[in-house]
């Protein structure tokens, strides 16, 4: 009885403990104001607002959340969504909320160059990142029915525009604007959005394990809803929410200007509300082709069914 | 407006001295600044020009360093010692490179070796060394790897921020090398050399332009690399910087030196310095490019400052020449001034105003020497008009008098005998403005003698008038003791000859009719004939004795011709003046002018006749100036009066 | 009027022209006075160039002839035509002074 008392009371020690530690949102990459919304909301206290001791973790190309999860370093990661499917073949996580209803992903190629349709990619050297990145062009790519020449791209752009690269995959917010930033016009180049080639991926949004999940549901929630409260809060305050986005670049070391942030806020804004409110729910039918290519390219096999996966609050 | 000519002047003067100082200090403005900017542009182009070759030759060197490292691996016996040694080797002996490495190729240097690229850098003035590369530093993606690689030729990246190791704001020159395997030269990785931008960015801010002028480095894509606003460093491109402050002309400038261009251009509002000249220029290897700014406020301060002096100047200089204008014009125009009031005052009527008396020898003094005559002159000429209008009035009194005289003495009633119906007579003067001195006259000198007469002084006025008088009073007066006419002539004659000195004279025709008889007796002194008109005969002169005009000489035996008329018969005398009568054309009236009037009223009666003559004489003067009297006398015998 | 005198031998020559009258005629009598000053007591007038004559003229014509009978010279005239060959008749005055043909004949006489 005493022993049963004594566990008991290590137990509520130990839950209690866990409550008292911060939890933690790791981000998929540096902070920038594609993750405006979640700056903001721990800036602004929405998430202590909501009850949550919630610390952030910035990412980086060398940091990988999924791991970040599984190893116990955060409680809730930011991911795409095809990401998330795919670790979910080796970890148990679930959808808390979608944040981003629309694909940023891009390719550019130069107007100098004789690209000017995707069949013109035939045959060329194009950039790309990681495996998360190659999934929607990979796809383009079989659907054409042509093969191109993959290079790692590095985060710079400095190889395309040394004429190293015939295309390269840009983010419509971040890497787009890092072209015109170096002297290019719109004009000057040709561009080509996933999001319009039938291959939208629903992209940033919020994850945890199952674990997590069940044993705190109400924190999840509100992780995902302050999270919402953030973006709502950027898109009606852009200067006050740049200084903060710069500021968090400043701190960690990491290149930043006011035009490059201010045009990725705008963008953002263009691919969070995708033309609607702010909203968590992530559509079906975008789950269904996110899958659907997954398992086509080979990325997964038996994917999460919707219902078990998607655990987003009610709205 | 009405300006005086002082103030006139003045306005006129300074006018055109302010328009004189406008346009030099304008000239001298512009010169200067022109010639400061040329100089600006020199000096900036210069000052470019000298720190990016500074630059470049750190550059270059650097580039030298690694490429031959790079040569070096090909065919060395590579060992991690080597390698090491070879980093320390470099940097020991290149003070300018920041850090060294050697990046292999996965699985280049040995089996199994992802990642191997032993990098030495500086850290606390000593040569550390460290092997880069593991799951969270994949430099084959970096682009200090990656560029040279995949190029496959040396590159320079841009400035990154280096957390592999090195920790610090650099670039990198990259050349890849290749190893020597049994296949043939195989890729075998990058050779590295970093040159930290503290370096760079110190040497720029040595560079010394004026005051707040400055310096700035673009990287190829126009990020800044150095520039006096450290937050702009790595963070802003030249593009997002113009973005952000809403600069195209930056963006353009931006276009400009990212292209590799040089130049110079003017800025309107550059911020943190305003208005400024900005001269660019590459760097020679690298498509980097370097920009002096150069202040224009603070360049053209020397030429503002010498114009404010002269503006300075030129002010004094206009208000000290205002007041020596008003000062000479007022002395100038004071005397005008005196001598306007001395004018005015003669214009009022006050021929007595003194002329002020103004210093001779200019214009002024001329002009009031000229008003001082004019006003002599003009007090002259109305003297002189005083003195002849009263001697014109004088002049009029004495004709006013002479023809008071001449028409009281001559008889005007008629018919002057209403019992007596032997004759019917009608007589008329007409006298001339300056009195001509005629005279006619008749009276009964007995029961049965009529005389009548007719005559022309010579001379005019009073003395002719009285002359005609003094004539008319003597002939009544022989005329009562003398019958015939000629003796009554050369009685006169004798009395108006003796103490005649001014030599007056007066023709006469003097006749004595019996009206009983129609007997006519008549003597003539030198006076023009009369017309007779007899019944149903043409009309004739008679008369004309050629004897001398009465009282120019004495002892004259005047002859009495003698005629007969019939009763209706008419005797028509007239003086000079009828026959003299002028037209407007001096065309005379003429005797045989005369003559005809008088036959075509023949059978008219004497006043009829003389009204018909008179009539046609004035018709022919037609309003020209009479310059003789006008004398008629008509007697027309009708018969003796019955018993 | 115009008047012009010579001298010739002993006797002054006054020739006028144009017409004599009340205005015009004092200049003859200052003329024939002025000669007799110099002392040319025979004088002739040529009237051969003079269209008009009024009475006025012939009391200055006068006034000469008394002044110059009287220093005891004499006053001729030649010359006479038309309305002054007349005035001198009708008036007389060729009973009171010396006309001669010509300008010669008066000069001889």
């Amino acid at each position: 009885m005493r022993v049963i008392l004594l566990t008991m009371l290590m137990l509520l020690a130990t839950t209690a403990r866990a409550s008292d530690q911060p939890l933690r949102l790791v981000l998929h990459w540096l902070p920038q104001a594609q993750f405006a919304g979640y700056l903001m909301a721990e800036e602004k206290g929405f998430y202590a607002a909501r009850g949550l001791d919630l610390k952030i973790i910035p990412g980086g190309p060398d940091v990988n959340v999924s791991q970040h999860l599984a190893d116990g370093r955060a409680e809730f990661a930011t991911m795409f969504l095809s990401t998330a499917i795919e670790r979910s073949a080796a970890m148990d996580l679930v959808h808390i909320g979608q944040i981003v209803h629309q694909s940023a992903l891009m390719l550019v190629a130069s107007r100098d160059s004789d690209i000017r349709s995707l069949k013109d990619l035939g045959g060329r050297r194009v950039g790309m990142w990681g495996a998360d990145f190659q999934i929607q062009p990979r796809a383009l790519f079989k659907r054409l029915g042509i093969e191109v020449t993959v290079v790692e791209q590095a985060p710079s752009m400095d190889l395309f525009m040394r004429g190293g690269l015939d295309a390269v995959s840009a983010m419509w917010y971040n890497e787009y604007h890092t072209l015109m930033s170096y002297g290019l016009e719109e004009k000057d180049m040709v561009a080509f959005f996933f999001r319009d080639l039938d291959l939208n991926f629903p992209e940033d949004g919020l994850y945890c394990l199952r674990s997590t999940f069940e044993r705190d549901p109400a924190a999840a929630r509100a992780v995902a809803q302050a999270s919402l409260d953030g973006w709502a809060y950027a898109f009606a305050h852009p200067e006050e929410t740049l200084d903060v986005v710069l500021r968090r670049m400043k701190e960690h070391r990491v290149k930043a200007n006011r035009a490059h942030q201010r045009w990725m806020l705008a963008r953002m804004q263009d691919i969070v509300l995708a033309g609607g409110a702010p909203r968590l729910t992530l559509s079906r039918t975008d789950f269904e082709r996110t899958t659907h290519i997954l398992m086509e390219q080979g990325f997964a096999s038996e994917p999460p069914r919707y219902e078990e996966f998607v655990m987003e609050p009610t709205p | 407006m009405r300006l005086s000519i002082g103030a006139r002047l003045s306005a006129l003067t300074l006018a055109c001295v302010t328009l004189i100082l406008a346009m030099v200090v304008g000239y001298a403005y512009v010169v200067s600044r022109d010639t400061i900017v040329e100089l600006a542009r020199k000096n900036g182009t210069a000052v470019a020009q000298g720190t990016a070759s500074r630059i470049n030759a750190q550059f270059q060197a650097t580039a030298k360093v690694t490429e031959t490292v790079a040569a070096t691996l090909e065919d060395a016996d590579l060992s991690k010692r080597f390698l090491s040694d070879l980093g320390r080797r470099v940097l020991f002996s290149n003070p300018g490179i920041f850090g060294t490495a050697v990046a292999f190729e996965p699985q280049a240097f040995e089996r199994g070796t992802k990642y191997f690229a032993p990098y030495s850098y500086r850290r606390n003035y000593a040569i550390t060394s460290v092997n880069l590369g593991g799951d969270d530093y994949n430099y084959f993606t970096k682009d200090w790897y990656q560029l040279a690689r995949e190029l496959n030729r040396p590159v320079w990246t841009e400035p990154y921020y280096d957390d592999g190791g090195g920790d610090t704001l650099m670039i990198t020159y990259s050349a890849p090398f290749s190893r020597r395997t049994p296949r043939g030269l195989q890729p075998a990785g990058v050779v590295t050399a970093d040159i930290d931008l503290a370096w760079l960015q110190r040497t720029i801010s040595s560079v010394s332009v004026s005051a707040s002028g400055y310096v700035f480095l673009l990287s190829r894509y126009g990020a800044y690399i150095a520039h006096p606003d450290p937050a702009l460093i790595m963070n802003e491109t030249i593009f997002t910087h113009a973005e952000d402050l809403n600069l195209p002309s930056l963006r353009d400038l931006g276009k400009e030196m990212v292209a590799g261009r040089a130049g110079f251009v003017e800025f309107s509002d550059l911020p943190g310095v305003g208005a400024a000249y900005v001269a660019y220029q590459p760097l020679p290897d690298e498509r980097w490019s370097l920009a002096v700014v150069l202040p224009k406020d603070e360049l053209l301060a020397g030429a503002n400052r010498v114009t404010r002096i002269m503006t300075g100047i030129g002010l004094a200089g206009f208000v000290l020449l205002a007041g020596v204008i008003l000062a000479v014009s007022g002395t100038i125009t004071r005397p005008l001034r005196i001598l306007t009031r001395a004018a005015g005052g003669i214009a009022a009527g006050n021929l007595d105003q003194p002329m002020p008396a103004i210093a001779p020898g200019d214009e002024v003094g001329d002009l009031a020497a000229s008003f001082t005559s004019m006003k002599e002159a003009l007090r002259r000429h109305i003297a002189d008009l005083t003195t002849a209008t009263a001697a014109r009035e004088r002049i009029e009194s004495e004709l006013r008098i002479a023809r008071d005289i001449q028409m009281s003495i001559l008889p005007k009633i008629f018919p002057p005998f209403p019992d007596r119906a032997e004759l019917d007579v009608y007589a008329s003067i007409v006298p001339a403005r300056e009195v001509g001195g005629d005279l006619y006259d008749f009276f009964f000198a007995d029961e049965h003698r009529f005389c009548f007469l007719i005559g022309d002084v010579s001379g005019k006025g009073v003395p002719a008038a009285f002359f005609m008088a003094v004539t008319k009073t003597l002939i009544k007066a022989v005329a009562e003791r003398e019958k015939a006419p000629g003796r009554i002539l050369s009685k006169v004659n004798d009395e108006l000859a003796a103490d005649n000195d001014s030599c007056m004279f007066v023709t006469l025709f003097l006749a004595i009719l019996d009206t009983r008889t129609g007997r006519l007796e008549f003597g003539n002194a030198g006076h023009n004939a009369p017309l007779l008109l007899r019944r149903g005969r043409p009309p004739e002169w008679i008369g004309s004795l050629e004897e001398p005009m009465a009282g120019a000489m004495p002892d004259i035996d005047y002859t009495t011709g003698a005629l007969d008329l019939a009763p209706g018969d008419t005797l028509f005398l007239t003086t000079d003046g009828v026959g003299e009568a002028m037209n407007p054309t001096l065309e005379l009236y003429t005797d045989d002018r005369l003559l005809e009037t008088v036959s075509a009223h023949a059978n008219a009666g004497a006043q009829d006749m003389l009204r018909a003559v008179s009539a046609s004489v004035t018709d022919w003067a037609g309003g020209a100036e009479q310059s003789d009297d006008i004398t008629m006398l008509a007697v027309r015998y009708l018969g003796p009066a019955p018993q | 009027m115009d008047i012009q005198t010579r001298i010739v031998d002993t006797k002054a020559l006054l020739t006028c022209s144009g017409r004599m009258d009340a205005v015009t005629a004092p200049r003859f009598e200052a003329a024939s006075t002025e000669l007799l000053g110099q002392g040319h007591t025979a004088q002739i007038a040529d009237l051969s160039g003079l269209e008009y004559i009024s009475s006025a003229g012939l009391r200055s014509i006068l006034a000469a002839g008394k002044k110059l009978k009287a220093a005891g010279g004499s006053l001729a005239f030649c010359g006479l035509s038309g309305m002054v060959d007349e005035v001198f008749r009708v008036s007389g005055f060729l009973k009171l002074f010396k006309v001669h043909a010509s300008e010669a004949e008066a000069l001889e006489g």
